[in-house]
């Protein structure tokens, strides 16, 4: 029997082997959980950051690029479903096209992640006064950016997300509302507790300037909601030598330099796809924004501007749509014509000295001054200022310019249909639009 | 209990298994052993048999015949009455009983019949002791060594194939070290890898199929690290009936492969050379019309003149390819060793592609006294290749993917002045010069790998067995890939380099005890029960640099984007498992496993499993005689159920939301990730139903094996789509069902049997349907088919699913004004299709049935093998003629018909939008194996034998397929995308000359 007490040594030798080998708690040592990032100050000021980081890459490589083919700012070359349906566009656009999709969930992700921010910095003891201040004004902008978006390309969508994916839906004017109340709050919360060195240093970095920011998009959402007051006096408010940008890394790249040097899915159109009525021959904007070689028929076209380089910064916004906000602003509440006519040109006769570089270098306007040929004026220079900034369609729609079914030539759909991926699961989702 | 008892008993037990490991054999030394000597011989042929097992029951003792058929066994045991058991694959186990009396010397010769249709081979694989199969409740598949030993296949799937029933085994790519997939009975997972678990020696091995580098889908799985010549034999048990002991991993089934051993005796040799040819099989017919169209305006049928080019002349070529083998194995008291080292190199048909594979085995057996012995074995591999990336579902850098979206009007050849290769594809799609991509590119991947193991067995008591395994399999794979700077990629003309690593370690330890004792005169039980702690741990890095500067191929010369995979799973298990076998005739099972995994959450961490079988040999009953027997002479009737898991369907991290760290321009920031996590996310599972009937006939000449399965797996793990404004844009869930039902079928047969011919026929049939249900949307579209294949519910796992031809009611294509074909849309306008297009299932890859037929006839020295592997009923998406037939590039022979004038212009661009053009039937029956064979003693060698061989693999194939080759997959070894054509290498004819000498 020996033997037998030798085996049940052994046994249990194999046994403390085996025991002393396995844990089941590992820890994942590749990324942050919700709980390391939602409950603690560094993973509320790291996802605070990540904000920007998120729009700055993923959120206008879709914003920026599929309204522009839509609104005829580039043209799709790729022959990847997704861009011939975009390039395509029509009645018979897919619900099932990938870009829409991707712009309708990237931009419901930076509201989410905004929203989770609004939840629950608070609740961080050690995030207090004008950074906690700073941390959810900031968040509100994001979520704010994030509806505007989402209005720009849908009548209709939701304004907070949902977990359980079952979120409800209200029409585009009431997005745009809610948008604009977050820009309002947090304008007013920054009056009360103003940002934090701390919060300049670790949230908002170099070359962004928080409350600038906000009063730029406010202007922005509330020209789009027709608040022209409440356009003219954001944009007033804006210091336009505050020069607000996006910044890159090697690991976290410029998206347009992306889309257009490496996808190549895309170029851009003659005449930033303006009608030729509208394109100004000698518009430096041309030269600024896009590489034209050859000419006629056999012209190839490429990015250049903001997507020239791979670290490249891109504008959060460009100083001069400030003064196209109040023009228009002015001129869409019969304002002083010669007001607007002034503002008009400002942007028309720059030369030199914009911070970022976009000089038309036109001459001063000399058509009618009308209300009715101003705004024309007004829309052609935002065709061409802002070129490429997520606006023609919009733009195209606010300035009541020939569109679909009957025109295609300056936007080939009003709004996009819901993305397969929401209406399957989501009994809330809207009918889609006819075009 | 207190806390430092366990550590005592611990040290105590520690010193006591060293103590009983070097000194008990000197303590259990007896008087003058007993020997036991005599011949084995052949039954019919009367020809001595060498390397039988003979063992005496109870003690580790076992010894073997040598190449005279004798053997001689020293046994120092107490005087009495033993068992002695011969085994031999192939032949019946034989049993014979000695007593050990006052005589020393006993001769006792022994003669063994064929188990020609092998149903009473001993296995061991899902049951606690080595049992023979007729007392088995579920269907084992066993393959020996000579089942293949002249298929010459590159790795043990390859292998496999057609060998047994109830197995799919598909070849992904026809690269030298393309990857393979085995489905045992249907796949049984969307999200996990559907291969089978393998355990080589008790090592549960690494079969990863991981894409370090792009190459357009392809990617090796690992068991190419194996070579096929160590193996001495393999069983396979197909589902959760028979694989529930191996629990939380055991859902796809397992392959138990044992590797040679050693004998005990002189020294014996054996070297094999092969020398391989492989070609193409089959080249895509390409366009040759001597004009194209001007541009691409419908109204303007203006052409011009252009000369055309067959690019594959360039791409394919005659590959040759070499493996040598070489063993030498013996052993004497107490000790068997057996080393073993090869080499193998062999082209791709691709220029420039080749795989080497070099490796070095050992395996030492030693009994430390008559209750105890060790083994221990280690393989080292070093497998390195040069790769051509090809496909292209990401990348378009390929260079049969070049070749299809080339305009064939351009030469490709480098411009003989500046060496610069001209881009050949249109602006708008540009693609890569297949030929740039052949003579520039370097891709290459190497591995290095380390198998070992240590195993201890120890039958201290009669009936008593235990048996420790401690398995590790550590492997370093190495992948870099470099484009130089100024080239005809769409995406990387600035140059690209990549190296990706991966460090993967296994280990497992296992510890079984069993105990086979005899309760009544007619009642036996064996009992087992077992642990096992298992531990995967993986790191895995790559870095990606673009921006190259120019000639240094690393990724220090440019822009470097580095990634990083670190991950950590531990599992651990216990079973028990019960057998009573009454009167020899009923064998009932019951046994039960309990896993805890590190991959799920605190709740969902444990999984039972449960199995119960029972078998009834009904040709044991008294009743049984006669005419009866003589026709049927053994029928067992068998049933069993079973439940296994899929542990790792999903990574060591899924169930958290993973939140994407990233610097953004000097500030450290997270941001939320696309998969939301699901803390109570568990483990799939299966439950598996299979009856079945194993019957020899006319005295063994004729087995039938029959079972049927059905399959359920249920809280199927889906990457399920959310809802976008959830935040997140997917989840693991446990979702969905997923059913395999099916029947397999496998005759052996000797038709002809006399002592100097021998004909063999194996003719397996399986046939398998799979459903996936309750899909949330009902329908879930897979990255790797370019969302155009999906699961669907009520249809089969990776089903077809996209848009149609628009059709009248008659059932003729409803053609546009301009009379060109159309999609289906949602309504209709003015009697044209308006609306946004529809998507149905258009195709289903997965074959109706499956079958092989294997002839072999043995006359004198010859021996003729030949091996036909059948599919039916299986779609192919041909996405490569999809591309190639479509006017903006044109390389295919289908775009003449609209460049005659035959089909109107832009009815290519047409067609191109209608995926239901390009499926097609897949079926196929491919001369998988045809082989002939001479063995002979030549004078030179004194003992042993010489065998010189002929084969050819893949040398045919009967289908309509206009592709390549139906049987390759674009999407690797995806387990939901399967028959995606998109210019994968087809599987080349390979011609072998090889010979092979025992001595």
């Amino acid at each position: 029997m020996k033997n037998i007490y030798k085996i049940k040594a052994g046994l249990l030798l194999c046994v403390m082997l085996i025991a002393n080998s396995c844990k089941m708690d590992t820890v994942n040592l590749n990324a942050p959980t919700e709980a390391d990032v939602l409950t603690t100050r560094a993973g509320i000021i790291g996802l605070s950051v990540g904000l920007r980081q998120y729009y700055s890459t993923n959120g206008i490589a879709a914003s920026y690029f599929y309204p522009a083919v839509t609104g005829r700012e580039l043209q799709g070359v790729a022959t990847f479903t997704n861009v011939l349906e975009l390039e395509a566009g029509g009645t018979q656009f897919p619900t099932a096209n990938g870009s829409v999709l991707t712009l309708w969930a990237n931009m419901q992700k930076l509201m989410s992640m905004s929203e989770d921010i609004i939840a629950n910095a608070g609740n961080v003891s050690t995030l207090t006064g004008g950074t906690l201040s700073g941390i959810i004004a900031h968040a509100k902008l994001y979520k704010a950016i994030a509806l505007g978006t989402l209005a720009t390309s849908f009548e209709q969508s939701n304004i907070k997300t949902d977990r359980n994916g079952k979120a409800t839906f209200v029409p585009r004017q009431a997005v745009l509302a809610e948008a604009i109340r977050l820009l309002n709050e947090a304008i007013t919360e920054l009056n009360v507790t103003p940002v934090s060195a701390d919060f300049n240093t670790n949230v908002a970095g170099a070359n962004f300037n928080l409350k600038d920011v906000i009063y730029a998009f406010n202007a922005r959402y509330n020209l789009m909601a027709g608040n022209n007051t409440a356009a003219i006096t954001n944009a007033t408010a804006v210091n336009l030598s505050s020069k607000n940008q996006f910044g890159y890394s090697s690991v976290s790249v410029n998206p347009l330099w992306n889309t257009s040097a490496i996808l190549k899915y895309y170029v851009p159109r003659a005449g930033f796809g303006l009608p030729a009525s509208l394109f100004e021959a000698g518009d430096q904007r041309e030269a600024f924004y896009i590489t034209t070689t050859g000419s006629g028929s056999t012209a190839t076209r490429t990015l250049k501007g903001f997507a020239a380089e791979q670290l490249g910064f891109v504008p959060v916004y460009l100083p001069d749509e400030m003064k196209l906000i109040r023009a228009e602003a002015i001129l869409r509440s019969n304002g002083p014509l010669t007001d607007a006519l002034n503002l008009i040109n400002e942007v028309r006769t720059q030369t030199t000295g914009d911070i970022f570089g976009v000089n038309a270098g036109l001459p001063a306007y000399s058509g009618a001054v009308t209300k009715e040929a101003l705004l024309v004026e007004v829309y052609r220079q935002r065709a061409a200022e802002l070129y490429l900034t997520g606006q023609r369609v919009e733009d195209s729609r606010r300035f009541e310019r020939p569109g679909p079914p009957t025109n295609t030539t300056e936007r080939n759909r009003n709004f996009y249909p819901y993305p397969d991926q929401e209406r399957i699961a989501n009994p809330n989702t809207p009918a889609d639009p006819a075009i | 209990m207190k806390k430092n008892q366990p550590f005592q008993v611990f040290r105590h037990s520690l010193f006591i298994l060293f103590l009983s490991l070097f000194t008990v054999g000197s303590l259990y030394a007896q008087n003058t052993p007993y020997v036991i000597k005599g011949v084995v011989t052949d039954g019919r042929t009367s020809q001595p048999i060498p390397g039988v097992t003979i063992k005496i029951s109870n003690k580790v003792i076992e010894t073997s015949s040598n190449s005279n058929g004798s053997f001689e066994m020293r046994a120092n045991v107490p005087a009495g009455k033993y068992e002695l058991t011969f085994n031999f694959l192939g032949y019946t186990q034989k049993t014979a009983s000695v007593e050990l009396g006052s005589q020393n010397a006993i001769t006792l010769n022994v003669t063994l019949s064929e188990d020609l249709v092998r149903l009473n081979e001993i296995v061991v694989t899902g049951t606690s002791v080595a049992t023979s199969r007729k007392t088995l409740g579920n269907a084992i598949a066993t393959v020996g060594a000579k089942d293949f030993a002249n298929s010459n296949a590159n790795s043990i799937d390859q292998a496999l194939s057609g060998k047994i029933s109830g197995a799919q085994i598909t070849q992904n790519s026809g690269n030298p070290a393309g990857g393979i997939s085995v489905r045992l009975r249907g796949t049984s997972t969307v999200v996990g890898a559907a291969d089978p678990l393998y355990i080589i020696d008790g090592v549960i091995i690494n079969n990863s199929s991981t894409e370090l580098l792009d190459l357009g889908g392809y990617a090796q799985n690992r068991l190419v690290d194996i070579n096929p010549a160590d193996i001495e034999s393999m069983e396979i048990i197909k589902g959760a009936a028979a694989a529930a002991i191996y629990g939380s991993r055991a859902s796809n089934g397992v392959v138990q492969i044992f590797t040679k051993k050693g004998k005990e005796g002189k020294p014996a040799y054996s070297f094999s050379s092969t020398f391989k040819m492989s070609e193409v099989r089959k080249t895509l017919e390409t366009n040759t019309y001597p004009f194209r169209f001007t541009n691409t305006v419908a109204t303007d049928l203006s052409q011009v003149p252009v000369q055309r080019y067959d690019f594959q002349d360039d791409i394919f070529r005659t590959a040759a390819g070499t493996e040598n083998n070489i063993s030498v194995s013996g052993g004497g008291n107490g000790t068997q060793y057996f080393v073993s080292a090869n080499y193998l190199f062999n082209q791709g048909i691709i220029d420039k592609s080749d795989f080497s594979r070099v490796g070095a085995r050992a395996r030492v057996d030693q009994r430390l006294n008559d209750w105890l012995k060790i083994s221990a074995g280690m393989n080292y591999v070093l497998s390195s290749s040069h790769e051509i990336p090809n496909g292209g579902l990401n990348e378009a850098y390929g260079a049969l993917t070049g070749f299809i979206f080339s305009n064939n009007f351009v030469n490709p050849a480098a411009d003989p002045v500046t060496g610069v290769y001209p881009s050949t594809s249109a602006a708008a799609a540009q693609r890569t010069n297949p030929l740039e991509a052949i003579n520039r590119f370097q891709f290459q991947q190497r591995t290095s790998r380390f198998i070992g193991n240590f195993q201890a067995t120890a039958t201290p008591v009669k009936g008593l067995s235990i048996n420790y395994v401690l398995g590790y399999d550590n492997s370093n794979q190495i992948g870099t890939g470099y484009i130089p700077v100024g080239n005809t990629t769409p995406s990387y003309n600035a140059g690209y380099s990549r190296r990706a690593d991966k460090t993967s370690f296994l280990l497992n330890n296992d510890l079984n005890v069993s105990y086979q004792t005899k309760l009544a005169d007619w009642l036996e039980s064996t009992t087992g029960i077992g642990g096992t702690a298992q531990s995967e741990k993986i790191f895995q890095s790559g870095i990606t640099a673009t921006q190259l500067g120019l000639i240094g191929q690393t990724t220090n010369n440019g822009v470097a984007i580095p990634s990083e995979f670190r991950s950590d799973i531990n599992v651990m298990g216990a079973f028990i498992q019960q057998t009573f076998g009454i009167k020899e005739k009923i064998y009932l099972t019951g046994a039960a496993r309990y896993d805890i995994s590190s991959v799920f959450g605190e709740s969902n961490r444990g999984q039972f499993y449960p199995k119960v079988s029972a078998s009834y040999i009904l040709s044991n009953e008294k009743f049984w005689s006669g005419q009866l027997s003589n026709v049927l002479s053994s029928v067992k009737l068998r049933a069993s159920y079973g439940q296994a898991g899929n542990l790792t369907a999903i990574g060591a991290y899924d169930r958290y939301s993973s939140y994407i760290p990233v610097n953004s321009a000097g500030l450290p920031s997270v941001y939320s990730p696309i998969l939301l996590g699901n803390a109570g996310i568990k483990p799939e599972r299966q439950e598996e139903i299979e009856i079945g009937t194993d019957l020899s006939l006319f005295k063994g000449r004729l087995g039938v094996e029959f079972s049927y399965y059905k399959k359920e797996v249920k809280d199927l793990l889906l990457l399920a789509n959310l809802t976008p404004s959830t935040g997140y844009s997917s989840q693991y869930i446990n979702v969905g069902t997923m059913t395999n039902k099916g029947f397999e079928l496998l005759v052996r047969g000797v038709p002809v049997l006399t002592d100097k011919v021998k004909w063999d026929v194996v003719a397996t049939y399986s046939k398998n349907k799979n459903v996936v249900d309750n899909i949330p949307g009902g329908i879930l579209t897979f990255p790797g088919g370019f969302g155009q294949v999906a699961a669907v519910n009520g249809y089969p796992l990776g089903t077809f699913h996209s848009t149609y031809f628009a059709r009248n009611p008659d059932g003729s294509l409803l053609l546009t004004a301009g009379g060109l074909p159309q999609t289906e849309k949602v309504g209709r306008t003015g009697g044209q299709p308006s609306g946004a297009a529809l998507r149905k299932v258009i195709g289903d890859p997965n074959p109706d049935w499956i079958g092989s037929l294997i002839n072999e006839v043995t006359v004198g020295k010859f021996s003729f093998r030949a091996q036909l592997d059948g599919s039916f009923g299986g779609d192919v998406f041909n996405f490569t003629k999809r591309v190639g037939d479509r006017d903006l590039y044109g390389g295919l022979k289908g775009y003449e018909a609209e460049l005659k004038g035959e089909v109107p212009k832009g009815y290519s661009a047409a067609t191109f939008a209608i995926f239901e053009n390009w499926i097609e039937d897949g079926s196929f029956v491919k001369m998988r194996e045809l082989s002939v064979s001479y063995t002979f003693k030549p004078k030179f060698l004194k003992s042993g034998n010489m065998r010189l061989n002929l084969a050819g693999r893949n040398l045919f194939s009967i289908d309509n397929y206009s592709g390549y080759d139906p049987e390759v997959n674009a999407a690797g070894q995806s387990s939901a995308v399967r028959g995606f054509d998109f210019v994968e290498v087809p599987i080349p004819r390979q011609i072998i000359l090889g010979f092979n000498v025992n001595f």
